[in-house]
């Protein structure tokens, strides 16, 4: 995981504008594969049935938030590797720990820049990295 | 809402003491009449009107503003993509004629400059028309607004009246601070709270101080 331009991304916010806003960002960093989902129920469907390398994803949806998903992900043994990037308005200091202890792997405030979104998804990339 | 009860006790308790207190029923009538008045007020506004024709009452309002703001953004997000692709081609065509100069002047002929010039001046005034058209995507701020601020006053003044209602009407012990457990969304203001994250570089420094 050391070139972002290579990595299948599925972004997960109900709310369409906002899926575009990341979408064209990711686009501007160089990555072709984005896949789109508008709550954590259809989110976690696509991510049993294809393969992705990370999730950006809001916690704020109907049906299932990004905290049910999040704890979705971590406990399915096929996609508990999966990166999960939370971006949302949500700017309770306990949603965030709840956030990272839930296992998310990194958590962005809304409004943000496109230099945070960079800099976050290349940190994460760097960790795993690392980590091997 | 500084008052926070579940609705059978209050219910309960209320029918009982608002039958023995005519004040209640009293404000109660002069809370109708003010969301009446509102409402209608909300209705009448002739540049709102002029704006939303065909939307039936005040309520339907909220769902103005999200149709306003959400067209307001596509429109945006369009004009910008249609615009980044008409600066792709620039970026494009300058790149081989700066590359077809630098190998050899001579073989770049004035007709290929004068190609590019036109290129650009064509592109250029197609990227000033989305640029336009992101400028005037921006009028929903004007009108949503205006219903914003009615909303929020009638919000208040509603909450205001509902709160003195509450406390002259429900038993002392029923009155309680209120407190969610649901997802609360943007922080609106987050002076003096020491509860919440105002910017990214806070959600750093905590995710920093728990060795993330």
């Amino acid at each position: 995981m050391n070139d972002i331009t290579k990595l299948k991304f599925l972004v997960v916010d109900d709310f369409s504008t906002m899926r575009r806003i990341v979408r064209g960002l990711l686009k501007e960093m160089g990555v072709v594969n984005i896949d789109e989902a508008e709550d954590g129920t259809v989110a976690l469907a696509m991510l049993k049935s294809k393969e992705f390398d990370f999730v950006v994803s809001d916690i704020n949806m109907p049906k299932m938030n990004g905290f049910e998903l999040l704890k979705a992900i971590k406990a399915e043994p096929a996609l508990r590797h999966l990166p999960v990037l939370m971006v949302t308005a949500e700017a309770r200091k306990e949603d965030i720990v709840l956030a990272v202890q839930s296992g998310a792997a990194g958590y962005i405030v809304k409004p943000f820049s496109k230099a945070t979104l960079e800099d976050k998804l290349l940190k994460i990339m760097l960790k795993r990295a690392a980590a091997g | 809402m500084l008052l926070h009860h579940s609705s059978s006790p209050v219910n309960e308790t209320s029918t009982a003491h608002s039958a023995a207190s005519p004040e209640v029923f009293q404000q109660l009538g002069q809370i109708t009449r003010q969301l009446h008045d509102t409402l209608n007020h909300l209705g009448v506004m002739s540049k709102l009107r002029q704006s939303a024709v065909g939307l039936p009452d005040a309520r339907s309002r909220l769902s103005y503003i999200a149709m306003k703001t959400g067209e307001a953004a596509d429109k945006v997000l369009n004009a910008v993509e249609l615009a980044k692709q008409e600066h792709h081609g620039i970026m494009v065509t300058t790149k081989r004629l700066a590359a077809t100069l630098a190998a050899d002047p001579r073989q770049a002929s004035s007709d290929d400059v004068i190609d590019f010039v036109a290129q650009v001046e064509a592109a250029t005034g197609r990227i000033d028309l989305h640029l336009t058209d992101i400028m005037m995507a921006q009028d929903f701020h004007d009108l949503t607004g205006q219903v914003v601020a009615k909303v929020v006053a009638l919000a208040i003044d509603l909450e205001d009246s509902l709160v003195k209602l509450l406390v002259q009407a429900a038993p002392s012990e029923l009155a309680v601070e209120g407190a969610s457990a649901e997802l609360n969304g943007p922080v609106v203001n987050s002076e003096g709270r020491t509860d919440v994250v105002s910017n990214q570089s806070e959600v750093d420094d905590l995710l920093a101080s728990m060795g993330f």
